[in-house]
C-alpha cells in the first residue's frame, strides 16, 4: 500500500513538472515578456516604460538556463511555484497568494453546497427514479435527465437570472454579500442554477450504477429472503455502489476550491473562478500561470485521492 | 403508514419551496435608510490601480475623479467645454517668459482639507485636517515622472521645463545605489533634485513652466494626474506588511472618501467631511451651476432647487461589481441601479423610432443621447507599397477608391443600432474647433467615382495588372469573437463591389502586434477617445512625431507629411479662434486628400436614468460627475417596492405539477408489486 501511495505521488510530481513545463512555453515562450509587458502597460506605453516594467517584474532575465545559469526565468519559474511563493500580479502588483486565499472563500461557500446538495439530490432521484426502473417515471426521468445535460450551463445562467431573478423575483439576479445576514440572499440562485445544470448527467449515471446493480444476484437473493424493496435498495444496492459514488466526490473536491468560472463571473461571486476570468480578461499572465498550476496539482491530487479511496471501500481493490 | 411518510415528505417540500419563494426577495443590497440619499452603480472589472498617477481609464475615473480633485474643472452644463477653477483660485493665463518658454502661475484655495486616513497619524481623525498645499501637487507631478510607476501620460507632461532631467536623475541615482530607491519617495524626489520647471511660492501659488508654449497643458491640470498628493500616504501605504499599497488605498481631497474598497466586489464612498467646498460653497467647483448651455433649462437641468445650492447632493455612492451587461441591465429595469447604458440584446425593446419606447417611459425612465468625443477609423499603413505612400499617387488614389466604397451610415445602423453619426474628419464634431459644416467628399459613397479613381490607379475594375487577378490587400484584426468578425466582413463586401478583394485576417493581438512591428500590414480598424476636448488632442495622431513605425507613438497608420506637420506645430500654439480654425481646415484638407484614415463614426451615447436621478446630463469625456446629481430614495424605494414583489403562484404550480405526474405512477407501482 505504501509502496502504492509512493509510486502514485511520483506519478503525480512527474505531471505536475510537466504541468509547469509547459506553462513555462505557453507564457514565456509563445508569450514573451515583451508581450506581456505590453499587455500590462497598454498600446500607449513608451518602449523605455516596456524595459522599466519588465525589470520591476523580474522579466529581464534571460529566458533559459544555458543563456545564464544562475539567474534565469526558466529556474525561477519552477522554483517560485514549488515553493508556493507565487509572487505579485502582473496587472495591480498585489500577493497572487493573497488572491488566491482570499478567493478560495467564496468559492467554497458557493460550490461546497451545490456539491452537498447535488450529492444527495441526485443520489435520491437516481434510486427514485431506479426503483421505478421500466415504469414511465423512469422513461420520463431518463429523458429529463438526458434534456437537462444536453442544455448548456451558460442558458440555465441567463434562463435562471431572467426566469427566477427578473420575471418572479425571488431572489437578486446577481451579486455577493460576504455578510453572514445576507449572504444566503445572494447564494441562492447560483446554488439553485448549478444544482439543476449538473442533476442530468449525474441522475443519470447513478440510475445506471443503481440498475445494473439491483440485476445482481445478491439482490435476488435479498428479495426472495423477503427483504422490502426500499430496504433493498437503500440498504444494499446504495451501500453496494459506492465505488462509483466515491469517484465522482473525490475527483469533485478538489474542484470546489477553485470554484465555477461561470457561475462566479455571471453573479459578481469573487472567487477563484472569477479569479481566473479577471486575470484572462486583464491579461495577468502572473496570475493565469498560478492559477493552472494550483488546478493542476489539484486535480492530480483528486486523482490520487481517488486510487487511494478505494481501497478504503472495497476490500477487493488491490492497490499493487 | 407509507401514505403518511409520503404526505410528510410532500409537505416538507411544499413548505421549503414557498419559504423560499415568499422569504426572499430580490434586493441585492441589505436594506437602507430611504432618508440616505446613496446612488447605486455597477463597476465592470476589477481596477488595475487607483494611484491618480497611473489610473488612465473610464472604469478607474469613476472613482478617481470622486476623491482626487484637480486645480481646473469642467462647467458640468456648458457646451463646448469649458475649463472653471477647481481648487485653483482662477483659471491662469500663459505667462511668456521670452525665450520662447511659457508660465503659469496656480494661485491656490486654503483650507483643503485631506479626506481623514491613518497615514496622517495618531490624531487623522481629530479636527484639524491635513491641509493639501503647493508642494502636494509638486511632489504629484513629480511623481508623474517616476519611471517606477506605470504613468502613461508622461509625453505632456515632458514640456515641463526640467522633466525628463528629473526622470533621468532619478534612474541615475537608483542605478547608481540601490538602497537610494528604499528611502520615502519624497527624500528621493528631494534628493534628485525636483523638476526645475515646477516651483512653490509658499503654501498657495504653484508655478509651472514650459520649455515651450502648449495651451492644452491646462486641460490636463483638470485630471486627476495633476491632483495634490500627500506624500505621507504615498509612503504610508507602500504594500508592505498588512498596509495595502497606494493604488488601492485612496487618500484625496475630492469631494467623497472611499470608506471601503473591495475590488472585486464592493467600493463604497462617503461624503469628504474635510472637503474644502463645505467652507468655500461659492467656488465655482463646490456648487451647482447657475447657468447652462441651451436647452438646459427646459431639460430641468437649472431647476431652482438646485441652482447655486452647495454640492454635493448625494451622500453615499455604492458600487458592485457586476460583469455581464445583461443582469446589469435588468436590476436597472428592477430599480436596484439608478443608471445604465442600453445592452445590444434589449435596444429594441428600450428605443424604438430612436425615442424610448413606451413601456419604459411608463417607468418613470429617461432616455439621453449625447455626442462622445470619439472617432473610429479604418487606416491604411502608410508605410505598405501598394496602400501606403510609397506607392505615391497610385496608392493615393487607391485609398480615396476605398473611401468613396464604405457606407458608414449604413454600417452605423446595422452594427450600433444607430448609435452614431458617419464622420467626415479626424476631429469629432463635439470638439471645439472642428470645422463646422465639413463634408467630406470621401466621405459619400459613389461607386462610380471610385471605379473611376481606381482606374486611374491602374486598378481597373479592381484587377491587378501584376497578377492579372483582383487586387488582394488584408484586413488586419485581432480578438473577435465569432459575432465580432462580421462587421469587418461588411467593409470587405464594400470593397469587392469595386472588385478588389480584401483578406480579413484575424489573428491573436500578439500576432497583430508583431505583424505592427514588422509593418506587415495593410488595413485595420481603430479607435481614439479624447482626452481634453481639443483639435490638438486628434490632430497629434498624424503626425510624424508619433510614428508608430519610428518612434512607437500612437499613429499607427505611420502618416508622415511635411506641411501637416508645420501647420500642426501652428496650430498647437495658438489660441481658438479663426486663425486657429483655419489651420485645422487646411490640415483637415490634407487628411481628406491622403486618405490615411477612412473615418468611420463618431459615437452617440445612449444611457438611461430613473427620474428619481436628478441632474443628469451626459458628458461625454470619462469625468464623474456624480458631486452634481441627486437621488430622491424616497422615490426609489417605493418604486422597488412595486416593481419587486414576488411572484409565488408559480411554485405551487410546479408543486401541483410534481405530485400530478408521479403521485399515480407511486400508486400503481406499489399496488402491483403488492
Amino acid at each position: 500500500m505504501l509502496a502504492y501511495v509512493l509510486r502514485r505521488l511520483l506519478y503525480g510530481g512527474a505531471v505536475v513538472l510537466g504541468v509547469l513545463g509547459v506553462l513555462f512555453v505557453l507564457f514565456f515562450q509563445v508569450a514573451t515578456p515583451d508581450d506581456i509587458a505590453r499587455r500590462a502597460l497598454g498600446d500607449k506605453a513608451r518602449t523605455d516604460a516596456i524595459e522599466q516594467w519588465k525589470v520591476n517584474h523580474g522579466y529581464d532575465r534571460p529566458l533559459w538556463p544555458w543563456q545564464d545559469f544562475d539567474d534565469n526565468l526558466f529556474f525561477h519559474h519552477y522554483s517560485t511555484m514549488l515553493s508556493f511563493d507565487f509572487g505579485r500580479s502582473d496587472v495591480d502588483d498585489a500577493p497572487i497568494m493573497r488572491r488566491v486565499r482570499e478567493g478560495a472563500v467564496p468559492s467554497l461557500i458557493l460550490t461546497v453546497p451545490i456539491f452537498t446538495l447535488s450529492l444527495v439530490l441526485t443520489v435520491l432521484l437516481g434510486l427514485f427514479v431506479a426503483f421505478f426502473r421500466e415504469t414511465y417515471i423512469d422513461t420520463a426521468g431518463v429523458f429529463f435527465c438526458v434534456l437537462a445535460m444536453s442544455v448548456s450551463i451558460l442558458l440555465y445562467i441567463i434562463g435562471g437570472q431572467y426566469l427566477i431573478g427578473k420575471l418572479l423575483r425571488w431572489f437578486p439576479i446577481s451579486g455577493f454579500d460576504s455578510d453572514p445576514a445576507v449572504v444566503l440572499r445572494f447564494l441562492a440562485l447560483p446554488v439553485l442554477i448549478g444544482l439543476l445544470s449538473g442533476v442530468g448527467s449525474n441522475v443519470r449515471f447513478y440510475r445506471t450504477v443503481f440498475v445494473e446493480e439491483t440485476s445482481r444476484d445478491y439482490v435476488r437473493t435479498a428479495r426472495a429472503k423477503g427483504a422490502g424493496e426500499w430496504r433493498v435498495m437503500v440498504h444494499h444496492v446504495l451501500s453496494n455502489s459506492l465505488i462509483p459514488i466515491l469517484t465522482q466526490i473525490v475527483l469533485a473536491i478538489p474542484f470546489l476550491f477553485t470554484g465555477s468560472l461561470l457561475l462566479e463571473s455571471f453573479f459578481g461571486i469573487p472567487g477563484l473562478g472569477s479569479l481566473m476570468v479577471d486575470a484572462i480578461n486583464q491579461n495577468d499572465f502572473a496570475t493565469m500561470r498560478v492559477m493552472v498550476f494550483v488546478f493542476s496539482l489539484l486535480f492530480v491530487v483528486g486523482q490520487i485521492a481517488t486510487d487511494i479511496s478505494y481501497a478504503a471501500v472495497d476490500p477487493r481493490v488491490r492497490l499493487e | 403508514m407509507r401514505r403518511a411518510i409520503a404526505a410528510r415528505c410532500a409537505g416538507f417540500w411544499l413548505t421549503g419551496l414557498l419559504a423560499l419563494a415568499t422569504g426572499c426577495g430580490n434586493n441585492p443590497y441589505a436594506e437602507a435608510d430611504p432618508a440616505v440619499k446613496i446612488r447605486f452603480s455597477p463597476f465592470a472589472t476589477p481596477h488595475r490601480t487607483l494611484d491618480p498617477a497611473e489610473a488612465y481609464n473610464v472604469t478607474a475615473h469613476e472613482v478617481t475623479g470622486l476623491v482626487y480633485d484637480t486645480l481646473l474643472e469642467y462647467h458640468y452644463l456648458k457646451r463646448p467645454y469649458t475649463l472653471i477653477p477647481g481648487l485653483a483660485k482662477a483659471v491662469p493665463e500663459a505667462e511668456a517668459l521670452g525665450d520662447g518658454r511659457v508660465r503659469y502661475r496656480f494661485e491656490i484655495r486654503e483650507g483643503i482639507g485631506f479626506g481623514p486616513d491613518p497615514c496622517f497619524g495618531d490624531d487623522w481623525a481629530g479636527a484639524s485636517p491635513r491641509i493639501a498645499v503647493a508642494s502636494d501637487f509638486a511632489f504629484q507631478l513629480m511623481r508623474l515622472a517616476d519611471p517606477a510607476l506605470k504613468v502613461q501620460v508622461r509625453d505632456p507632461f515632458s514640456r515641463i521645463e526640467g522633466f525628463e532631467a528629473f526622470h533621468d536623475a532619478l534612474v541615475a541615482a537608483r542605478a547608481a545605489d540601490p538602497a537610494f530607491a528604499d528611502q520615502p519617495p519624497l527624500a528621493q524626489y528631494q534628493a534628485a533634485g525636483g523638476i526645475r520647471g515646477v516651483r512653490v511660492d509658499g503654501d498657495h501659488a504653484l508655478e509651472v513652466t514650459l520649455s515651450e508654449p502648449y495651451p492644452q497643458i491646462l486641460y490636463w491640470f483638470a485630471m486627476e494626474f495633476t491632483t495634490p498628493v500627500a506624500h505621507e500616504a504615498v509612503a504610508y501605504y507602500d504594500g508592505e506588511g498588512q498596509r495595502e499599497r497606494y493604488a488601492d488605498h485612496l487618500v484625496g481631497t475630492g469631494p467623497y472618501q472611499v470608506i471601503e474598497y473591495d475590488k472585486r466586489s464592493r467600493i463604497v464612498l462617503e461624503r469628504n467631511p474635510n472637503w474644502y467646498g463645505i467652507e468655500q460653497p461659492d467656488a465655482p467647483g463646490a456648487h451647482y451651476p447657475t447657468e447652462g448651455a441651451p436647452g438646459d433649462a427646459e431639460a430641468g437641468l437649472l431647476d431652482a432647487a438646485y441652482v447655486g445650492r452647495p454640492l454635493p447632493f448625494i451622500d453615499r455612492i455604492e458600487m458592485r461589481l457586476d460583469k455581464e451587461s445583461i443582469p446589469v441591465f435588468n436590476k436597472f429595469l428592477q430599480g436596484y441601479y439608478d443608471a445604465a447604458g442600453i445592452i445590444k440584446e434589449s435596444f429594441d425593446q428600450v428605443v424604438q423610432n430612436d425615442t424610448l419606447s413606451p413601456e419604459m417611459a411608463a417607468r418613470g425612465i429617461t432616455l439621453r443621447k449625447a455626442l462622445s468625443p470619439g472617432l473610429f477609423y479604418l487606416a491604411f499603413n502608410m508605410e505598405d507599397s501598394v496602400v501606403g505612400a510609397k506607392g505615391g499617387e497610385r496608392a493615393r488614389k487607391l485609398r480615396q477608391a476605398m473611401s468613396l466604397a464604405v457606407d458608414a451610415e449604413r454600417w452605423i445602423q446595422i452594427f450600433l443600432n444607430g448609435r452614431g453619426i458617419p464622420a467626415q474628419s479626424p476631429i469629432p464634431p463635439v470638439i471645439s474647433g472642428s470645422p463646422e459644416g465639413y463634408e467630406n467628399p470621401y466621405r459619400r459613397v459613389d461607386l462610380a467615382r471610385a471605379r473611376l479613381l481606381l482606374a486611374e490607379a491602374g486598378y481597373a475594375d479592381g484587377i491587378d495588372p501584376a497578377t492579372g487577378k483582383p487586387l488582394r490587400l488584408t484586413f488586419d484584426t485581432y480578438e473577435v469573437g465569432s459575432g465580432g468578425a462580421l462587421d469587418r466582413e461588411y467593409f470587405i463586401d464594400e470593397w469587392r463591389k469595386l472588385g478588389v478583394d480584401v483578406d480579413l485576417q484575424v489573428t491573436t493581438y500578439n500576432e497583430f502586434q508583431a505583424k505592427v512591428e514588422r509593418l506587415a500590414y495593410q488595413v485595420y480598424l481603430w479607435g481614439w477617445s479624447a482626452d481634453y476636448p481639443d483639435p490638438e488632442n486628434f490632430l497629434f495622431l498624424l503626425t510624424c512625431d508619433m510614428r508608430r513605425s519610428t518612434n512607437g507613438g500612437p499613429n499607427s497608420s505611420n502618416f508622415c507629411d511635411p506641411e501637416y506637420d508645420r501647420l500642426f506645430d501652428k496650430m498647437e500654439i495658438l489660441a481658438a479662434g479663426e486663425e486657429r480654425d483655419a489651420v485645422i481646415r487646411k490640415m483637415v484638407a490634407i487628411v481628406e486628400n491622403e486618405r490615411p484614415w477612412i473615418e468611420l463614426y463618431n459615437g452617440v451615447g445612449y444611457s438611461l436614468a430613473h427620474d428619481w436621478l436628478r441632474n443628469v446630463k451626459p458628458f461625454g469625456m470619462s469625468y464623474p460627475m456624480s458631486k452634481y446629481m441627486d437621488v430622491d430614495a424616497r422615490v426609489r424605494a417605493e418604486r422597488r417596492a412595486e416593481w419587486n414583489k414576488p411572484v409565488v403562484w408559480p411554485a405551487w404550480v410546479l408543486a401541483g405539477v410534481f405530485v400530478v405526474a408521479v403521485v399515480p405512477g407511486i400508486r400503481t407501482f406499489f399496488r402491483e408489486r403488492q
